[in-house]
């Protein structure tokens, strides 16, 4: 029953987010929490030493068990293929990590690494992605 | 993913339901529930279909006395390591070298979940008690394979499991069977119906904690211990009284509050430093001591933060059963940076030492090491290596300490292959089985190395703890393989061994007769000759080998079960991957008289 219950609000909150009507009526701020944020509100971590943190974040934090470095069989996606489940912009990747993917192991390490870190996590994703030519 | 595996799930549950509606089941619909106007209003999920009628009266309460004897009953198969003392070694005869070519499949029962197989079945009354991944519980009749009650465990979908959803099986005592849950719970459920008896919390999920193994019983208390250790949820084992599931005492591993161990972590690292009494212990009788294992410090593979040699992780306990008072320790890897869990199987073997008697317990350690210890005293006897390919130590000097290479430490940017892997060697999630007839200890393992790579990592709890990452280098390249070796406990010298293209990762069971069963991540049941490492007899399941076989009788006629179905996010990091699909399927195989 939870997890009906989960989709109904969530499509609800979708199609708020969606109609200009339901926005008059509802407060900004607690539909911005769960809504994704605009790609130009990404902050820029994406100096090397930033990257480099990230890689280092990632390493000590999502992998091992996780998500691997190479492209084999495991549980966890694997995060280097440009193939973005959740969305690939950086904004959508933020949102990903900081709220986690109900219903997986990933659960949402927004509070627990601090925001910057996590720019800094998306920067070295993005930067070691290898897309497909 | 899950949500699929969910989805999956329920059409099977609904599927069995319209079968079983009609085969006398009782279906008990879960009370809970609740609509409002805003919800899509669909019935609750079935959890538990109970015995209508008692399945195993005509066998009384189980005693201390019979799981003090067993496995001596051929027609039980009661503890997780068979006996007391982890042999795994099965009285019957009848399964000989000469007949096992013989065997056929006598029945097959599904479990209809995926994720790794890994019960260890119970046998008691003419029933079989399984336990599948996602903790389904199922009560089978041991020899048609007829369902004769179920209970589905419900689990919340943001469990903090570092390594699947794994079960080892129940332990069994009095008129109930105990099983550990992905949640942290024990529950008691009632052997005959499956009604629950009692449930207990041992711990919030939500703080990293998880239970996968079969408790052990003895007396009047259930013993289990969590795991966590990936998230640097601090270990303990626990003891339950056996009939109302009150908790009588529990051992904290990392008991920080002792300057003695606190000083074998810098500053206060030891609050989030892990070390989890995840898998099944063992008991010793004559001396009246628990034997319980302790898993890796947190974080893992960075041990910047945690200088000293973070007790009690990577060590066995051994303990008072009635009060948990620690008599002795002995730590394995002491400031371990691999993931060496010191917790595989612990075998209490009676055997020689430079040709002394000895009361010892030996141990195939995830380290790649052998280790024979003074079960009385807990010193040092010897270590020997087991595994082909061993390079994170020089050796283990004469107090058993290892002598460790540095340059196999993890590092920022890793070169260094290091053997054994993150996951052994040998590992606790599979058994092991000794045969007292030719003094072998039989450990299947993973041959594989990795480069280690540390990383930054802050503890937050119930985020996961791992600082680190070790790069499946073999893995990836298709070199990791696998091997079933034959340790001879006098000697530590390997006897024999029988290689496998994959890691072998699946528990032994062992007979009077002479023969061994396990399987390999190919999907092969196989059978082997104890003395000599001849494989004589192999059966095509399907799905991978990850489950504890065990061998039992009805009706003085042998089976053995052969549990089938691995789960790919752990068999692909062991260098196991393969295309065969998930699914629990439980294979029973017996001879004709």
């Amino acid at each position: 029953m939870k997890r009906h219950r989960l989709f109904v609000a969530a499509a609800m909150a979708t199609a708020c987010v969606l109609t200009a009507a339901c926005a008059v009526s509802q407060p900004a701020a607690p539909v911005a929490k769960t809504a994704v944020p605009a790609v130009a509100t990404a902050p820029r971590f994406d100096a090397p030493a930033d990257v480099a943190r990230g890689r280092s974040i990632f390493v000590g934090t999502c992998g091992a068990y996780c998500h691997k470095m190479n492209a084999m069989n495991g549980d966890a996606p694997f995060l280097f293929d440009c193939d973005w489940l959740h969305g690939g912009s950086e904004a959508e990747i933020f949102h990903t990590i900081t709220h986690g993917v109900p219903g997986t192991r990933m659960v949402a390490f927004g509070g627990a690494i601090p925001d910057e870190d996590i720019w800094r996590i998306v920067a070295y994703l993005k930067s070691a992605s290898q897309c497909k030519k | 993913m899950i949500g699929n595996r969910l989805a999956r799930v329920s059409t099977a549950a609904l599927a069995i339901v319209a079968l079983m509606a009609t085969a006398g089941f009782a279906y008990a619909a879960d009370p809970a529930g609740g609509t409002s106007s805003a919800e899509i209003p669909l019935p609750p999920p079935p959890t538990a279909w109970y015995a209508e009628k008692p399945v195993g009266a005509s066998a009384g309460p189980v005693t201390q006395d019979m799981l003090a004897k067993s496995p001596a009953d051929a027609s039980q198969w009661l503890l997780y390591g068979g006996g007391y003392r982890n042999f795994r070694n099965s009285p019957v005869t009848s399964l000989s070298p000469a007949t096992v070519k013989n065997l056929h499949v006598a029945w097959s029962a599904p479990t209809g979940t995926t994720g790794q197989f890994e019960t260890s079945p119970v046998v008691y009354g003419g029933v079989m008690y399984i336990t599948s991944s996602y903790n389904r519980l199922i009560a089978l009749d041991a020899k048609t394979g007829a369902f004769l009650w179920r209970y589905d465990v419900k689990l919340p979908d943001d469990l903090r499991l570092c390594c699947g959803p794994a079960n080892r099986g129940v332990a069994i005592g009095g008129d109930v069977v105990i099983m550990a849950t992905l949640d942290a719970h024990l529950i008691a459920f009632e052997r005959m119906t499956g009604k629950v008896a009692w449930s207990v919390q041992l711990a919030d999920y939500k703080d990293g904690y998880s239970a996968t193994s079969a408790p052990l019983i003895i007396g009047d208390l259930v013993y289990t211990g969590v795991a966590g250790g990936e998230f640097g949820a601090g270990g303990f084992l626990d003891a339950y009284d056996l009939k109302t599931g009150k908790q009588v005492w529990r051992v904290h591993t990392v008991p920080g509050q002792d300057p003695a161990v606190a000083k074998t972590w810098a500053g206060d690292s030891w609050k989030s430093g892990g070390a989890p009494a995840w898998t099944t212990g063992a008991y010793d009788a004559d001396t009246d001591t628990l034997f319980w294992t302790v898993g890796n410090p947190s974080p893992d593979w960075n041990g910047d933060t945690r200088a000293g040699d973070n007790l009690y992780s990577d060590s066995v306990l051994a303990l008072d059963p009635k009060t948990g008072k620690m008599k002795w320790y002995f730590q394995f890897t002491p400031h371990d940076v691999w993931d060496y869990d010191g917790n595989t199987q612990l075998f209490l073997i009676d055997t020689e030492f430079n040709g002394k008697p000895v009361k010892a317990i030996a141990q195939p350690n995830r380290n790649g090491y052998f280790y024979l210890l003074d079960r009385v005293t807990g010193k040092f006897l010897r270590a020997t290596q087991y595994v082909e390919q061993l390079n994170w130590a020089t050796g283990i000097d004469a107090k058993g300490r290892p002598m460790v290479d540095p340059a196999a430490l993890p590092q920022d940017n890793a070169t260094k292959r290091v053997c054994p892997s993150n996951l052994g060697g040998m590992n606790g999630s599979w058994s092991g089985a000794y045969d007292p007839t030719t003094g072998l200890v039989f450990a299947p393992s993973i041959e594989a190395c990795q480069k280690y790579q540390k990383g930054m990592v802050t503890y937050v709890k119930g985020i996961p703890f791992m600082g680190g990452m070790p790069d499946t280098t073999d893995a990836n390249e298709g070199k990791a393989y696998g091997l079933l070796s034959a340790i001879d406990v006098k000697t530590g010298k390997v006897k024999w061994r029988y290689h496998d293209a994959r890691p072998m990762m699946s528990g032994v069971v062992t007979t009077a007769g002479g023969v061994l069963f396990t399987a390999n991540m190919r999907g092969e049941a196989l059978a082997f000759d104890q003395a000599t490492g001849d494989k004589l007899w192999s059966f095509r399941m399907g799905g991978a080998g990850r489950g504890q076989p065990i061998v039992y009788e009805v009706e003085g006629k042998p089976y053995v079960a052969v549990p089938s179905g691995g789960w790919t996010g752990l068999d692909g990091f062991a260098g196991a991957g393969s295309m065969l699909p998930e699914g629990g399927q439980m294979f029973v195989f017996s001879l004709d008289k």
